[in-house]
């Protein structure tokens, strides 16, 4: 059932052929059964009135012996309703049988005395009397008219009938007053009734499947072109493009054909050339890389060999040097920053998990920023459950994660020490790095992980970062299908939290520890 | 005096690196072209080879290959792109090491030369066995029955760091500490690569080792003599 409704729903053809067909239906049953009763009203009547003429005939034949036999002896009056019996029961071709019911009622004729008037009533076929309605009767005794009805009638050895009774009141000498009843059968009729009704019934039904025949011929004309645009379309999604439709007439449906071609070409022309805009732009990044990296080589062990020998050269040079070396240090950072993002952005950063230990990475990270920091007198403390966190991820980008989130909170924690925890779950990991020192706005948390975008435009750059450092961070987070959330609030510090799955890829349900940190005075 | 191969087409890169190796004194000698390779390394084998991924006339991943064919030297690779798949196309081919262009300092180049050039486990001397292998260090050779096995000479450190502690499971960070001379570093796939090399050397079965043996989760450790 639901798998039609499913169908119907989710075909045009279906639904038209299915509608077609429920309001022929409509048209046909109207149409069937006003026929129907016009024919059987018509074959109703046609047979009344030939039983109720050829009823009248018995009745008259009857009343006529009878009025010949006045007077005769009691046998011969016998003999003529023997005889009327006979004839009155004779059946025609078209008939199927005719039964007589004759009953005496009121006072018998004319008593002689001696004799006691002889009772005539009879019936053919084993009639049930019982079940002859009395209205009839009732009507036949006050009339001399003939009386008709149509009823069902008992036999005592047979099936209970249809009929139509004929009666009408009767003579007979030396006896009293009858009704004399024929019965005729409506087998016939009925048959004939029935088996209008079935041709008509079959017509109806062979109209209905001619009709759903042909509207589903029909349909399939118009659907089929729609069904084929619907799986060049799809086949488009999937990514093939070279898929057309068939164009082979000039209606309709030849227009939608020539539309949807000349969209897919557009398409195809359109995607085509961002493709290849996509693979200029990959080889351009993977060239300029080569072309930059070389010469700064060369560069950097220039500027080391003479940084070597500053010994030797007056203060200017030797600052020069030194100048020299911190710059190409931050300009090396710089490229390897915009190349990551420039690989972000073409997507085609991919994730190399190994399975490693957490905790002790970030401890490593915390150690090497803590000593190119020495200049900071600023505590790391680390706070974690347990003693190991084994992790599936791409241990480069997560070192690079926590180093960013690590030199981003030096930069900004004012002297003030620095919690990193680290909690764990069945399916995720949590690291959060908590710095105390001005904290930020909402206005500047929600850009905090823009490009180049920095909190305080007038704060000295310390630690000299490139400004991508915390959009990369995220980057890399999300490519582990992890999150990276940043909370700030201005006095009271910054939060950064890390939660990547234990198994790079899958997904994470829930955050192991929360952005809002717990020492913050919770909003009541 | 130490010699050194320097491969690389860029005429500037390649004579700064000689001043910083004459300087570090070790001897130099510079090639630009890929396809010019064989014929200085025969004529004059070098103790290490520094070699750039991109060259003229013929790939540097190429000549890797056709130097790994006739001799043991150690090979440093020098690439301009940090992307796994040139690195290990690069290890592969039979490079000991690699470098990134461009390198945080120059010392840490002359260090690493200076690992691959130093006779690692010097304090160390006789026969160690490791499944039914037998190392004689000294004279640096690995047989097997008698037959010897030819091994690089990062292959043989390798080989020799698990097997002079045959109970200590190995994580990679500690060999690439122990074997490669680095002290933080991160890229495992320097072991990784080098252990699969290995293995198809010494192993019966590469793909069921008894001789290297994973330990999932944490590294490697000498499979148990007899361990079969």
């Amino acid at each position: 059932m639901n798998r039609n409704v499913f169908a119907l729903k989710n075909s045009l053809a279906s639904r038209v052929i299915f509608s077609t067909v429920l309001l022929s239906l409509g048209v046909v049953w109207l149409t069937g059964s006003a026929l129907y009763s016009q024919l059987s009203a018509g074959v109703k009547q046609v047979n009344l009135e030939t039983s109720l003429a050829e009823a009248r005939s018995s009745f008259f034949n009857a009343q006529y012996e009878f009025l010949l036999v006045k007077g005769a002896k009691t046998s011969i009056i016998t003999e003529t309703v023997q005889e009327i019996i006979i004839t009155s029961t004779e059946v025609s071709l078209n008939q199927d049988r005719k039964s007589i019911f004759l009953s005496r009622f009121g006072q018998s004729a004319d008593p002689l005395g001696d004799e006691i008037a002889p009772d005539y009533s009879t019936a053919t076929d084993e009639l049930d009397i019982t079940s002859f309605p009395t209205e009839l009767r009732q009507r036949v005794r006050g009339s001399d008219l003939v009386e008709y009805k149509y009823a069902t009638v008992k036999y005592k050895n047979r099936e209970d009938a249809d009929v139509l009774i004929a009666g009408r009141r009767i003579a007979i000498p030396d006896s009293g007053n009858y009704e004399m009843y024929l019965v005729y059968s409506l087998t016939n009729q009925n048959t004939t009734l029935s088996l209008i009704k079935s041709s008509l019934f079959f017509t109806g039904l062979a109209l209905l499947f001619l009709i759903g025949l042909i509207t589903w011929l029909v349909v399939r004309q118009v659907v089929r072109p729609v069904r084929e645009a619907a799986r060049v379309a799809q086949q488009f999604t999937q990514g093939d493009f070279s898929q057309r439709m068939k164009v082979e007439s000039s209606d309709e449906i030849a227009t939608l054909g020539t539309a949807f071609n000349e969209m897919a070409l557009s398409l195809e022309s359109q995607i085509t050339r961002l493709e290849n805009l996509s693979r200029v732009q990959q080889r351009f990044v993977s060239d300029v890389s080569h072309e930059l990296r070389t010469p700064l080589t060369t560069l950097r062990m220039a500027s080391e060999v003479i940084y070597g020998a500053k010994g030797s050269f007056d203060p200017t040079i030797t600052r020069s040097s030194e100048l020299l070396v911190a710059q190409l240090d931050r300009f090396e950072r710089l490229l390897e920053d915009l190349l990551e993002v420039s690989r972000f952005d073409a997507e085609v950063a991919v994730l190399e998990p190994v399975e490693f230990d957490l905790v002790r990475l970030i401890e490593r990270c915390i150690e090497d920023v803590r000593a190119n920091a020495q200049d900071h007198t600023i505590s790391v403390q680390i706070d974690h459950e347990t003693e190991q966190v084994m992790v599936k991820a791409d241990i480069r980008r997560v070192e690079r994660i926590m180093r960013n989130l690590l030199s981003n909170a030096l930069d900004h924690a004012d002297e003030k020490p620095i919690h990193v925890s680290v909690v764990a779950t069945a399916t995720e990991v949590g690291v959060g790095v908590r710095d105390f020192g001005p904290g930020m706005d909402p206005a500047s948390l929600s850009r905090v992980f823009d490009r180049f975008w920095r909190a305080d435009p007038s704060r000295a750059r310390v630690r000299g970062g490139t400004g991508l450092g915390l959009s990369i961070a995220l980057e890399d987070a999300r490519l582990h299908n992890g999150e990276l959330d940043a909370w700030g609030a201005l006095g009271h510090g910054a939060h950064f939290v890390l939660t990547l799955p234990i198994i790079a890829g899958s997904q994470i349900s829930g955050r192991p520890i929360r952005p809002q940190p717990k020492d913050y005075p919770q909003p009541i | 005096m130490t010699l050194v191969m320097v491969v690389d087409d860029d005429q500037d890169l390649a004579e700064m690196l000689g001043i910083v190796l004459t300087g570090a004194g070790i001897d130099v000698d510079l090639v630009s072209r890929g396809d010019e390779v064989l014929e200085v390394f025969r004529n004059n084998p070098p103790d290490l080879v520094l070699l750039d991924v991109m060259l003229p006339g013929l790939d540097g991943i190429e000549v890797c290959k056709l130097i790994r064919a006739e001799s043991m030297v150690p090979i440093v690779m020098l690439s301009a792109k940090g992307d796994t798949h040139d690195v290990v196309r690069g290890l592969e081919a039979g490079a000991d090491d690699y470098m990134v262009k461009p390198f945080r300092h120059p010392s840490e180049l002359i260090a690493r030369i200076r690992t691959r050039l130093r006779r690692t486990n010097a304090d160390i001397s006789g026969l160690l066995a490791i499944g039914d292998l037998s190392i004689d260090v000294t004279a640096h050779e690995v047989s097997r029955a008698g037959k010897k096995i030819a091994l690089t000479r990062l292959e043989f450190d390798l080989l020799v760091a698990l097997a002079k502690e045959p109970g200590r499971v190995f994580t990679r960070d500690a060999l690439l500490g122990e074997v490669w001379g680095y002290r933080h570093s991160t890229d495992t796939r320097l072991v990784n690569v080098h252990v699969q090399r290995l293995r198809s050397k010494v192993e019966h079965d590469p793909e069921r080792p008894q001789i290297i043996m994973t330990v999932r989760g944490v590294g490697y450790k000498a499979g148990v003599l007899g361990g079969s």
